[in-house]
């Protein structure tokens, strides 16, 4: 089961020539399609998707008048705010989850590299480590190390015992959960309240606004992603990564360092979804919590795809999700309807973009 | 005697490359009807439209004289139309008895089982195989499937029987006993078709021969009454000139293969105390049966898999067989691997990466911090007129876009651009065209001239015993024999079957 | 002593019985050569069905179960549609729907109010006289009935996929894609046709969790359990007799949680918590250690159908 995760189909492939009948339905493998043909496929089914998903919320009670109203309330400028901030944790994860899918890692884990990287994080601050000046650097690098540490482990499970990491990295997000748990209401606790939380941190501690209602988490955030573009675009590692993606087989016989690169490149992966993690921890919070991390994977995968692993696209499309995510916030407010209703709908996008994939690939022709 | 299967005008594309364009074909109850032709000229896809699996843009099937439309392989056999494929379609983990039930069903599966068992034991024993019903396939030769293949389609009760190239992976004996099976079951009505490219065997077996080039039936004729030349030039189009060669000179040992032993993982030993030696200019020829260990030995030279035990020692360098990826990439040994698209190109990756990876650790093509992408596309320019790549719209376009001839003119412009050492190809013109397999075959010679040491595994034997210095045959994992040039194709058959 | 192991051994077939049954239900999907990680999603699709049933029809139980067999088949379909019809990535694919369904019986289960509200269960099954017997009759002899039908489906999942010619088909199908198609057999029906009825399985699996063991909904309250058993069917290599074995095992496990704490063993809670998981990592390990090479999962699994030529 070790090459199970890259059998199971490239997200975007290159396909034999083929056909298949399928009684009078012929269906022709494709060789290319012209870049703006493929955008035209996945923008019309992107808007299925959201079209499906505003009826299911149409059915739940909220008139599609109402959802553009509250859409459009969101993008104000108050509101606006709210967006920046939510927009630093998501695109840090969609880099993370991006990093790992380029080199063929489904690095699910970014929850649990998000939890452990604000345990780092806040560990700096419970164990005051390092003077004022420094000390969100020093809670930042933790940050990173923890979360790369974290995604490292089924790595190595996976390089040393052939354990796929599709369920190594899940089952290891409910360990940190756990941890986080245990620290939580036990040696961590804030001893002044009764709930799972940790002591605030100092004013030196906080990630705080830099002007114009921008955090300095969102400054974190655009930072990754220029290290990330640089670091696939420009750089050897990229150059390497594209082969390891394309064909590992083929890539370690040609003399690609396939397994150093690999390693440093989910180690990134891992690093981001950890600086996540800090980020929520230190800027709206403000201390140690039990949910910062949650909901977070499945928003890295979803933004990675749309995204098609590309940075630069990924601060795109971190952005909108963010705006997702706050109209959800504000439904859940106004009108009680649970937040698990996003998760919902970034599946139905997800599989809605995917079966667009269907086809860009094949073509369908009636026989006579 | 009536047509029992008649194409008539089949055109088929896929995805706008045309791989039948008007072909017609018609095969008579008992005759062994030979489709002759080279790769890449269409056989294979007109015998799969017969059989079902491909739809026909245009053009009509007639059954004994009426006119069928296949809606897919179920159908093809219900009209009697069995297909031995080139690929063999059986399932590795079932018995020799599941996969004939699988395809010939039965409306309970024990007693269905025991029906089976008992058709499959007449058979065999008519067509004097030896095959047990209760063996699971993946313990079974490459011929013996084969027979399994035969067996599972004659026991459907096949009128119209197609062999797609199966000679291909038998030796010169066990082609021979297949060849006659095959007639014998024709004399007793079936109507036969053999795809094939190899003249002597249509010469010898076939009553007729259509051939083919180019996706067009270009001629039809009684093979007796024709010379080898004159089969050949249709097939070909032009008779091709041999490669010219130098007598080799003699040169110091460039590589050395001691001992080499690999055990795969479910415990099978595949290469068993492997010996041979390749001198400088020298082209060395591993001959065999493919599942002799020839796939291992060629993974273990290019480094795709790490032998159990023994050496590959190379001069200059050392022994590189547990040698780190760097240090092989430094040892300049060039891989020209069997499967293209598996082992040597990025399909979906343009052709300035192919070639660039090569020479990106040298830092030809920028630092590590910044690749210099202007480099990479001057050299593939460069390398795409040099081999005459053909088919390349734009250097940026994907290699999976480039036929299989040119795809591998890519893998040799990439291999040689570093004046290689020490040259491993294995079956490098599998699945060419003739004109694709001379350019390759050149290509070897020229490197042989420039004095590099170049071990050639195939299964055609005709490729080795145009090209190599040296024939080493290859059985169960070891060297069986050596011969030199000029060779005697009699004494390397027997090599090849003789387990000593 | 004898107490603690007599409880702790009597709980151990309810715990056992969802990975049991999602087992079984993915190595019927995924013998097919579909890679499935639904369980997840279909099992919190068949524990919201379930449940739901149960407070809108009260005292059916029985019914309850049908009805969430009914309903992760019916959602199995949408995974189905977009593996084999629409060829998608099946890990995606996998992810999509289990995030989907975590959505979906989120949203569902908050606006009809149904969570934490006590559902009826299941009486346990007396086999009389064999449950009168001290201790022993307390473990095998007075589980609830559908502990002793999973034990009945097991035998029928292993009869369906070695002697039938369905089962025959369904496994070439997953060893071979395009030997079953040249031997004229339709691997997208029989793909579809395993999906749909595994799925059942895993949804009798979700509906046993709220209808039975725990009687009650709460969002989310599969906990991991159908990655768990993902792991389990690797674990099992596709096969049925590991896998209620690996069941069993894990049922233990997870049924010694709640006793230790009973028993006064002081062991930090979440930590505790941790070990179904742990536990999983570790026997994944102990696999990969074990195996060189040649694992038993079906040769095409995880790879899209489509008739090929070669180049």
């Amino acid at each position: 089961m070790d090459d199970l995760s890259r059998q199971a189909g490239p997200l975007i492939s290159p396909a034999p020539s083929a056909s298949r009948r399928l009684g009078r339905l012929n269906l022709d493998v494709r060789q290319d399609l012209a870049p703006w043909k493929q955008a035209v496929f996945v923008g019309a089914s992107l808007m299925s998707g959201l079209a499906i998903s505003i009826a299911i919320l149409a059915l739940a009670g909220i008139a599609p008048l109402t959802l553009a109203s509250e859409l459009a309330g969101v993008l104000t400028t108050e509101n606006l705010r709210g967006v920046l901030i939510q927009a630093a944790p998501l695109i840090l994860v969609g880099l993370s989850a991006s990093l790992a899918f380029r080199i063929g890692f489904w690095n699910l884990g970014i929850e649990g590299q998000m939890v452990f990287g604000g345990i780092f994080a806040a560990a700096i601050s419970i164990y005051d480590v390092g003077p004022p000046t420094t000390r969100l650097l020093l809670m930042g690098a933790a940050a990173a190390l923890g979360g790369a540490l974290w995604v490292l482990l089924p790595v190595f499970l996976k390089i040393r015992f052939r354990v796929n990491e599709i369920i190594a990295t899940l089952l290891l997000n409910y360990v940190a959960m756990y941890f986080l748990f245990h620290l939580l209401y036990g040696a961590w606790q804030d001893s002044k309240t009764a709930f799972p939380q940790s002591s605030p941190f100092r004013p030196f501690e906080r990630l705080t606004d830099i002007g114009y209602g921008v955090n300095s988490g969102l400054v974190i955030a655009i930072a990754g992603v220029l290290a990330a573009g640089w670091l696939i675009h420009l750089s050897r590692i990229g150059f390497y990564t594209r082969f390891i993606s394309a064909n590992p087989r083929m890539a370690k016989i040609v003399g690609v360092p396939v397994q150093a690169t690999t390693v440093w490149i989910i180690a990134a992966s891992g690093a981001c979804a950890g600086l996540a993690g800090f980020v929520n921890v230190a800027s709206q919070e403000g201390r140690l919590t039990q949910s910062y991390a949650n909901g977070y994977v499945f928003s890295g995968v979803l933004i990675a795809f749309l995204s098609r692993n590309d940075p630069i696209v990924v601060a795109i499309v971190g952005f909108l999700i963010a705006v997702l995510f706050i109209t959800g916030q504000t439904l859940q407010v106004f009108y009680q309807i649970p937040f698990t209703m996003v998760q919902m709908i970034e599946a139905i996008i997800v599989m809605a973009v995917a079966s667009s994939e269907f086809l860009i690939r094949h073509r369908i022709r009636w026989i006579r | 005697m009536s047509l029992a299967l008649q194409l008539v005008g089949i055109r088929k594309s896929f995805d706008g490359a045309l791989a039948l364009d008007g072909a017609s074909f018609e095969s008579q109850a008992g005759e062994v009807h030979a489709l002759l032709g080279e790769n890449g000229a269409g056989k294979s896809s007109l015998m799969n439209v017969a059989a079902g699996l491909y739809a026909p843009d245009a053009g009509s099937i007639f059954i004994d004289g009426v006119a069928v439309s296949l809606s897919g392989p179920a159908a093809a056999r219900q009209h009697g139309i069995g297909m031995v494929h080139q690929h063999f379609k059986l399932v590795k983990p079932f018995t020799v008895a599941e996969n004939v039930l699988l395809a010939n069903r039965q409306p309970h599966f024990s007693s269905g089982m025991r029906d089976i068992r008992a058709t499959i034991e007449k058979q065999v024993a008519e067509l004097k195989f030896a095959i047990d019903p209760d063996r699971r396939i993946d313990t079974m030769t490459v011929a013996e499937q084969q027979q399994v293949e035969i067996v599972k389609v004659l026991v459907g009760g096949v009128r119209i029987l197609i062999l797609d190239e199966p000679t291909a992976v038998l030796t010169d004996a066990e082609a021979i006993g297949l060849l006659e099976i095959v007639q014998r079951l024709a004399r007793s009505g079936t109507a036969v078709v053999l795809v094939t490219h190899k003249l002597h065997e249509v010469k010898r077996y076939a009553d007729v021969v259509t051939i083919m080039r180019g996706g067009k039936t270009v001629a039809r004729l009684d093979p007796r009454q024709s010379s080898a030349a004159q089969l050949t030039e249709l097939t070909v189009g032009q008779t091709l000139a041999l490669p010219e060669r130098t007598p080799h000179r003699g040169g110091p040992t460039r590589l050395n293969v001691g001992a080499l032993t690999y055990t795969r993982g479910d415990g099978r030993s595949m290469l068993n105390n492997l010996s041979f030696y390749v001198r400088a200019g020298e082209i060395y020829g591993i001959a065999g049966v493919s599942g002799n260990g020839q796939a291992e030995l060629a993974e273990a030279l290019i480094g795709a898999i790490e032998s159990s035990s023994g050496e590959i020692w190379l001069d200059g360098v050392g022994d590189i067989s547990r040698a780190s990826q760097a240090k092989r990439r430094e040892a300049a040994i060039a891989a020209i691997p069997a499967d293209r698209y598996a082992y040597a190109l990025a399909g979906s990756l343009p052709i300035t990466d192919n070639l660039a990876v090569a020479q990106i650790r040298s830092g030809r093509y920028g630092s590590l911090i910044r690749l210099d992408r202007s480099a990479m596309r001057r050299d593939a320019v460069a390398a795409v007129r040099d081999y005459d790549v053909q088919g390349v719209r734009s250097i940026n376009q994907k290699a999976s876009l480039l036929s299989g001839g040119n795809a591998q003119k890519l893998v040799i412009a990439r291999e040689f651009s570093r004046a290689p050492e020490v040259v491993v190809a294995h079956s490098p013109s599998r699945g060419l065209d003739a004109r694709a397999c001379a350019a390759v075959h050149q290509s070897l010679i020229e490197a042989r001239e420039r004095g590099a040491a170049i071990v050639l595994i195939s299964e055609d034997l005709d490729e080795i015993l145009s090209l190599s210095d040296r024939i080493g045959v290859m059985t169960r994992g070891a060297i069986a024999g050596e011969f030199a040039r000029p060779a005697d194709r009699q004494a390397i058959g027997r090599a090849m079957v003789d387990h000593g | 002593m004898i107490d603690f192991l007599v409880n702790w051994l009597a709980n151990a077939p309810v715990t056992a019985v969802p990975y049991a049954l999602a087992a079984l239900g993915l190595i019927v999907a995924e013998r097919s050569g579909v890679l499935n990680l639904t369980a997840e999603g279909l099992m919190l699709i068949g524990a919201l069905a379930g449940a739901g049933t149960s407070l809108l029809f009260v005292g059916h139980p029985a019914v309850a179960l049908l009805v969430a067999m009914a309903a992760a088949s019916i959602v199995s379909l949408l995974f189905a549609a977009l593996v084999v019809v629409l060829r998608i990535n099946q890990v995606i694919a996998g992810l999509s729907v289990v995030f989907f369904c975590q959505g979906l019986t989120g949203l569902i289960g908050t606006l009809a109010k149904w969570q934490n509200k006590q559902l009826t269960g299941l009486a346990p099954l007396k086999i009389w006289p064999l449950s009168e017997i001290p201790d022993i009759g307390r473990i095998f002899f007075m589980q609830d009935p559908v502990v002793y039908l999973t034990i009945l489906i097991f035998f029928a999942v292993n009869f369906l996929l070695f002697k039938t010619m369905l089962g025959l088909r369904i496994r070439a199908v997953g060893e071979n894609p395009a030997a079953a198609d040249a031997a004229g057999i339709s691997v997208a029906l029989h793909r579809i046709l395993a999906i749909v009825a595994g799925s059942s399985l895993i949804g009798l699996a979700g509906g046993y969790i709220s209808v039975v063991s725990v009687k009650l909904w709460v969002t989310g309250m599969t906990g991991g359990r159908g990655w768990i058993a993902v792991a389990l069917v690797v674990f099992a290599r596709w096969a049925p007799r590991p896998a209620l074995a690996g069941a069993l095992l894990f049922g233990c496990i997870e049924a010694l949680i709640p006793h230790i704490a009973a028993a006064g063993i002081r062991v930090p809670q979440y930590l505790m918590l941790m070990t179904p998981y742990l536990a999983t990592i570790a026997v994944m390990i102990w696999v990969g250690a074990k195996d060189a090479r040649g694992s038993q999962e079906p040769g095409a699994l995880g790879q899209p159908h489509v008739r090929e030529e070669r180049r």
